[in-house]
């Protein structure tokens, strides 16, 4: 500061004269001098006093400008007080949500749920029985989207059945069954693959992934699909489609591990009779220690719109039970054909080998092939007629003595014709006839008396 | 459906006619394929330049990337009857289209063209 400097210099100056002036004044100095003298000494008390009294006003300045800081920097605590608080609840906040960012979470409302499915009703008449109406199958689909990329989907099938004794003879009432046809996740891991977790249909040949009751021709199921190779299973899958080229072209893959067939008998014997192709589902005695793998290698050619040709080659292998190490494998071929949006042809040849405690190596398998022909390829301008589609399908198994034992093999043949009218793309009817032939310990369709021909109308309807 | 009665067994064995009937329908099949096979749409060709013309455009159109629309027309009917795009809202498709992409494996780029065609179109 420069004040202080000053009124030191000042006084200094004062001092040394009142020191040394009287000396001189009391020898030399005039009255008039001293007068001089006394006036600027006056002069500098006066300056003093200014001085003192400005030195006082920057005090108190100072003064209050320390009362402005204190307030400021009690203002400043104030406010880092809030901020740190602001900051702490934040870091909750951030912490109740999630800790780190999930990948792939985008904005925007992600979730959906959809229903689909089917409902069948039908009416069928085997000779040598009475014929009856029946709720075949209401079979809800549920889709759960949780995000871009994860899918959820659970299908049922719910039905109503005739209640029955112990011994399969009828019993008053009726009850509801509800079988859980498939439940997977789904996570599409990349553009190449997907991830699939759960109860699966299986990608053994292409029937039993496509055989929702509005995507059939004929209601029942070809024999070897049902009879040989287990429809679904519990387990893991990755599958995918690789393009070629730019005209539609594709492979496509599956790979899978699930529980597989397993002994159906209350202990590990691994006779053919046992054999249960797909109630492994975990939660009963599994007599096997190893899953089973499997898979499916596609390839789709589609050459121009209606015009496609589909081969598959799948297989899967695995023991069945542990006892004696007894395997089941199974290799399948499918293929399907489009010829314009009219002509469909497809079909599927099934192989199986069965290892058995009581018969040794088995090998149950067999084909079917099926052809379908829209009226509408005939391009007749009468009412309903475009409607129409005719199908026919021949089926083909040899069980090799799967299913009865040592007691000899059943071979049976079946051919079918039926007609399909569509009310709609997705609300069909069928009317279906059946001649069955079929030898052996196990005959199909059933083990009675009459020609073995059966009946079946059914409306079947796809939402 | 189960009864106790006894099977009146049909005799008469393998029908080795059916199987022939079978094998000629596959060869019918076949043979529309073959008659099919060639592109209605590709013009006439009358003068040798013109064939030469027209089968450099077809080479150009073929390379082309196929619309959603065309991919939906290959694919979307072949395993069922076709679904219209009217019948699902944007988002129920986005939903079936995940659940066709994993039961059809379709590959992702074209399962994201057709959903483009198809929300466009799509109902509400
Ligand atoms: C490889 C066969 C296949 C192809 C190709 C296919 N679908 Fe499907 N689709 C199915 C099956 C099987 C179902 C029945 C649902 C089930 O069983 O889970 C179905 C069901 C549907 C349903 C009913 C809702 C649902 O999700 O179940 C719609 C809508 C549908 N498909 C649309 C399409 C469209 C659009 C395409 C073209 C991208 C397509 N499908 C291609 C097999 C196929």
């Amino acid at each position: 500061m420069k004040i202080p400097s000053q009124i030191f210099g000042t006084l200094a100056a004062a001092c040394m004269m009142a020191g040394v002036l009287p000396q001189r004044a009391s020898a030399q100095v005039s009255t008039n001098d001293f007068d001089a003298l006394k006036k600027i000494v006056e002069q500098m008390g006066d300056r003093l006093q200014k001085l003192e009294q400005t030195h006082a006003q920057d005090q108190k300045t100072h003064e209050q400008d320390q009362q402005v800081i204190l307030q400021l920097q009690k203002q400043l605590g104030e406010t880092q007080t809030a901020v740190t608080n602001a900051q702490q609840t934040a870091n909750t906040v951030a912490q109740v949500q999630s800790t780190y960012p999930v990948p792939g979470a985008s904005q925007g409302p992600m979730h959906n749920v959809t229903l689909a499915g089917d409902a069948e009703v039908q009416f069928g008449k085997t000779a040598g029985q009475h014929s009856a109406f029946e709720l075949a199958d209401f079979a809800p689909i549920f889709l759960y989207r949780a995000s871009d990329d994860v899918l959820f989907e659970a299908g049922f099938d719910i039905m109503l059945n005739n209640n029955t004794d112990v011994n399969g003879n009828r019993a008053p009432g009726s009850s509801t069954s509800v079988n859980l046809s498939f439940a997977t996740l789904d996570y599409l891991l990349n553009d190449y693959m997907t991830l699939e977790a759960g109860e699966m249909l299986l990608p053994l040949g292409t029937y039993n992934e496509r055989n929702a009751g509005w995507l059939n021709k004929i209601p029942d199921d070809p024999l070897v699909c049902d009879d040989l190779i287990p429809g679904s299973g519990v387990g893991v899958q990755l599958r995918g489609a690789i393009p070629v080229g730019e005209s539609g072209q594709m492979v496509t893959y599956s790979a899978y591990a699930v529980n597989g067939p397993s002994s159906g008998a209350s202990n590990s014997i691994a006779d053919a009779g046992a054999l249960d192709l797909a109630g492994n589902v975990g939660d009963t005695p599994n007599w096997h220690a190893n899953p089973s793998g499997g898979g499916r290698i596609g390839w789709f050619y589609p050459w121009k719109p209606h015009y496609d040709f589909e081969l598959g080659l799948s297989g899967q292998t695995g023991a069945w039970s542990d006892s004696g190490n007894r395997s089941w494998s199974a290799g399948v071929v499918d293929a399907a054909l489009h010829l314009g949006p009219n002509i469909e042809v497809k079909g599927q040849y099934i192989d199986t080998w069965v290892e058995t405690d009581d018969i040794g190596k088995i090998d149950p398998k067999g084909w079917y092939l099926q052809a379908a022909y829209k009226l509408a390829g005939l391009g007749l301008e009468m009412p309903y007629i475009n409607n129409f589609e005719l199908v026919g399908r021949y089926d083909r198994e040899n069980d090799d003595g799967l299913f009865g034992g040592g007691a000899g093999v059943t071979k049976t043949d079946r051919y079918t014709t039926g007609i399909v009218y569509y009310f709609s793309s997705t609300l069909l009817f069928e009317a279906d006839y059946e001649w069955w032939v079929s030898h052996g310990p196990s005959p199909q369709p059933f083990n009675g008396p009459g020609a073995p021909t059966s009946f079946v109308l059914q409306l079947s309807y796809g939402f | 459906m189960s009864t106790t009665n006894q099977l009146i067994s049909i005799k008469g064995g393998r029908r080795p006619g059916i199987l022939l009937a079978l094998l000629a329908s596959v060869i019918f099949a076949s043979s529309i394929a073959i008659f099919a096979g060639p592109d209605t749409n590709a013009p006439p060709a009358q003068v040798s330049d013109a064939k030469a013309d027209a089968a450099k455009q077809a080479k150009k159109v073929k390379k082309k990337k196929l619309t959603g629309a065309e991919l939906y027309q290959l694919n979307c009917n072949r395993c069922h009857a076709e679904r219209y795009p009217t019948e699902f809202t944007p988002a129920q498709w986005k939903t079936i289209m995940i659940h066709m992409r994993v039961r059809a494996n379709l590959p992702a780029a074209q399962a994201r063209e057709i959903l483009k065609y198809l929300q466009e179109d799509s109902g509400n």
